[in-house]
């Protein structure tokens, strides 16, 4: 169990959710979500981030339109779909499930954290 | 110093250094090489040069004259090379669980050993020809997949469709699935080299041996088939086609061929030619393919034009990308390296094309060997036929150049093919096209002064005396000769007692050229007349050569004897002598011809339609061959000659003659007497129990007009001449 490969995963896994997310504020070219994750600091070989867009145009989550561009051949600027909002809804909520169970998880630091938690009530 | 080259690159011009070009290419390579499972590859791929393009563009903007080794170097590094991304691996898994979800996706597993581990039979959907059976077959056997195809299609071939029955069946039973292919080593065509499909050198690149042993495996039955019609040749063996097709080693190969041809993909992307040598793919080996690629390039660059071949395969791609056009029309089945049921057709209509060209090519090499021995065959006779210093040379010169040439040419041209020697010159293809320009030159002057030297005419008539034989009877007989001449077998063509030459010897050709006419005497005695023919280049010499002709006719009482024929001696040349024997016989008495006379063979040289009439007093009796049976009695009656036997039980001829009724002298003008004349004269080298068989139908089917010989003539000079000089 090497620790890269199981970073990778964990970044691979969210992936998707991250450039749905960016796109969803409007409308996205490609090399720009790069940047942005890279401002997040997540690392993304923009040669990864192209098949995985036009997966998820090819099942319908995304859509694009030509832009016509002043430095080079037109753009592709994808947006979201009906169906992929509700595809980011749902990845948004299991997100926030998984964020707040991980959360708790990796929290807890103590050796008696399930007494604190359980005594509220007292 | 770098070379700077301009590029069209998705609609921009491009200045690039040759190197960053290089570096681009291959890069692009590496991409749809890695995305070529992918299901909107093209897409991905386009995408990612459009990225370059607009990054070009931009660096292009802020003032760079070209785009350098580090611009591409860092974009590539930005987008990441195809190793980085199996890293974080989102291709396989997508993918994969687009498929199926009963498979284990264990994340580091890629997408070779997900359909490894799947001990299942499936139908490929990715790689196939009809319905991906085979590909499936080869998946689950982990081998090629030509192998399959391979197996399947002999079963077909050998187990009279059986191999199609259990396609059908597995194709109905299996699901399909997208599987990949999980061999490193892979039977192609290799497009690169190729002399008919490349199936040759791609199984030389698989077993990595020379590529000319493949080769001249599949081109041993043409070249055995050529050598074998060189010792077996007849004289006009044109049946090539049972010797390298049907044959059984020569039809298995071809076949296999073909089947090959059909199964196997070509090797067009620089990964394909890797798997095709077996070595691993990666990006250096790619690299490094693809210079050769292009050094390869630019070497044929220089050599474009020079080859045959070129056109042959600028005609089969037109073709086979008709067909594909075709079969894109026709069905869906058709995968990425271009096979599938229209290429399957385009090879069986290339093939069919190349048989014919084959067997076509064969004929001619054949008939041109077949020429040439034949020419070599008629050389004991060339004393005969030839006079003088230049009919000798442009003789010689015609066998050499004319026959010789063309055969040397073609095999050279198809042992250089198979070795694959390719010359940057046509040194080699001028030689012998000059050669054989020659030949015709002296073909042409050597078959004008062999014709000239038939051009005229002359007969010579002496009368014989006779004494009268004491019976009503004469019985002419063929001497035998007491001179020994061998009876010549050349080449099948037997020669003894068939033909006009009864044989030859050191110093003389025996001739029998010699007939016999009946007729009626115009008083109560016999009369024996002879005349002699010959041909020459002037009147002059015809006429001496008529009078060199050795033919005494001798008596004793009632039989009269005829020489077995005449020779001719070197000096004396064969001009077409004939002898033309007549015997008129005085009405009520009676004339026989033994059998011995059956020996002769009478046929008529005429190259020239302005002495058919060579006789100026109109008298062309001797144009007019009564032939009799032979061992009949016949008698002279006021009509001409008549049997004295009317039936004779043992002959089936005199049916024949019962109906012809006899009409002015011994003149029979039979209506159809042309035809069987032709049969007698084209069945020269036949066995001679058939030609004694024709030759009573001939003689049963009477006589020929004036009109009729005319016709007759022209007929025997083609086949002479066809004899003579080929």
């Amino acid at each position: 169990m090497n620790i890269e490969n199981t970073q990778s995963q964990m970044r691979k896994g969210i992936l998707e959710f991250c450039i749905l997310s960016i796109i969803r504020r409007g409308e996205a070219y490609p090399s720009d979500i790069v940047e942005e994750m890279r401002r997040a600091n997540l690392q993304i070989l923009e040669g990864t981030l192209y098949p995985l867009l036009t997966r998820l145009k090819n099942s319908d989550m995304l859509t694009y339109r030509w832009v016509e561009s002043n430095s080079g051949p037109p753009r592709k600027y994808f947006s979201l779909t009906e169906k992929g909002l509700a595809f980011y809804k749902e990845l948004e909520a299991t997100w926030t499930e998984l964020a707040n169970a991980v959360q708790a998880l990796a929290s807890k630091t103590d050796s008696m954290p399930d007494t604190t938690n359980q005594n509220p009530s007292f | 110093m770098k070379k700077i080259i301009n590029i069209n690159f998705h609609g921009r011009v491009v200045p690039i250094e040759e190197t960053a070009y290089d570096i681009l290419k291959q890069y692009v390579d590496s991409l749809r090489k890695h995305f070529a499972n992918e299901e909107g590859k093209d897409e991905i791929i386009n995408d990612i040069e459009n990225r370059f393009a607009e990054l070009f563009s931009e660096r292009l903007q802020k003032g760079s004259t070209c785009i350098t080794d580090d611009d591409v170097n860092a974009i590539i590094k930005s987008m990441g090379r195809p190793e980085d991304f199996e890293k974080d691996d989102i291709t396989a898994d997508n993918t994969s669980s687009k498929e199926s979800n009963q498979q284990k996706s264990s994340a580091q597993q890629n997408q070779y050993q997900t359909s490894f581990d799947s001990r299942q039979l499936y139908r490929s959907e990715n790689d196939k020809v009809l319905g991906g059976v085979c590909a499936g077959l080869a998946n689950y056997l982990k081998i090629d997949p030509a192998i399959v195809r391979i197996i399947f299609a002999l079963i077909t071939f050998g187990g009279f469709g059986l191999g199609i029955l259990i396609y059908i069946i597995l194709w109905a039973v299996l699901p399909p699935k997208s599987l990949a292919i999980n061999v490193r080593k892979r039977l192609y065509r290799n497009s690169e080299s190729r002399v008919i499909g490349g199936v040759a050198s791609g199984l030389a690149a698989y077993f990595h041996i020379e590529v000319w042993i493949p080769r001249l495996i599949f081109a041993l039955p043409l070249i055995l088939g050529i050598v074998t019609s060189i010792f077996r040749n007849s004289w006009f063996d044109l049946d090539p086609a049972p010797v390298f097709v049907t044959g059984g080693f020569g039809g298995t190969l071809f076949i296999t061929y073909i089947i090959l041809w059909i199964v196997l993909p070509e090797a067009v992307t620089a990964s394909e030619k890797l798997e095709m040598r077996g070595e691993k793919v990666d990006l250096e080996s790619i690299k490094n393919t693809i210079k050769g690629d292009l050094e390869g390039f630019r070497g044929r660059a220089t050599v474009v034009g020079s080859e045959m071949k070129e056109k042959a395969q600028q005609f089969g791609q037109e073709f086979k990308q008709a067909t594909q056009n075709f079969s894109s029309e026709a069905g869906p089945a058709i995968r990425k390296t271009g096979t599938g049921f229209g290429h399957a057709i385009g090879v069986l209509f290339k093939a069919f094309f190349l048989f014919l060209a084959g067997i076509i090519s064969f004929a001619l090499i054949t008939a041109l060997i077949g020429l040439f021995f034949t020419g070599a065959g008629i050389l004991p006779f060339r004393h005969y036929l030839l006079a003088g210093f230049w009919q000798n040379f442009f003789g010689w010169s015609t066998l050499f150049l004319f026959l010789a040439v063309p055969i040397i040419g073609l095999l050279t041209w198809l042992i250089r093919r198979i070795i694959g020697v390719r010359s940057r010159n046509n040194y080699l293809g001028y030689v012998f096209g000059t050669l054989w320009t020659l030949g015709w030159v002296s073909l042409i002057i050597f078959a004008s002064m062999v014709f000239g030297n038939f051009r005229s005419r002359t007969s010579l008539e002496d009368e014989v005396f006779i004494s009268q034989p004491t019976s009503a009877r004469m019985i002419v007989k063929a001497n035998q000769s007491k001179v020994s001449y061998y009876g010549m077998d050349w080449f099948g063509f037997n020669w003894e007692n068939n033909g006009p030459f009864y044989g030859l010897n050191e110093d003389s050709v025996m001739m029998t050229t010699v007939r016999i006419n009946v007729t009626k005497s115009p008083d109560s005695n016999y009369h024996v007349q002879k005349v002699r023919f010959s041909f020459g280049r002037n009147p002059g010499m015809a006429k001496d050569l008529a009078n060199q002709i050795q033919f005494n006719i001798t008596q004793n009482d009632s039989f009269l004897y005829l020489p077995q024929g005449f020779a001719l001696t070197p000096a004396q040349k064969f001009r077409n002598q004939q002898v033309l024997v007549i015997i008129s016989v005085p009405v009520g008495k009676k004339i026989m011809l033994n059998n011995s006379v059956d020996n002769y063979h009478w046929f008529n040289v005429n190259v020239n339609r302005r002495h058919m009439n060579w006789d100026d007093n109109g008298n062309d009796y001797w144009n007019d061959y009564n032939p009799l049976s032979s061992d009949v009695e016949y008698i002279m009656t006021d009509h001409g000659v008549e049997r004295t036997q009317r039936y004779r039980d043992d002959s089936n001829d005199d049916e024949d003659r019962t109906n012809v009724k006899p009409k002015e002298g011994y003149r029979y003008r039979g209506t159809d007497s042309s035809l069987p004349r032709k049969k007698k004269d084209s069945t020269k080298m036949k066995m001679k129990t058939e030609e004694k068989a024709v030759k009573e139908e001939v003689k049963s089917s009477a006589l020929v007009s004036p009109q009729k010989v005319h016709g007759d003539q022209e007929y025997s000079i083609s086949s002479v001449v066809s004899n003579i000089y080929m």
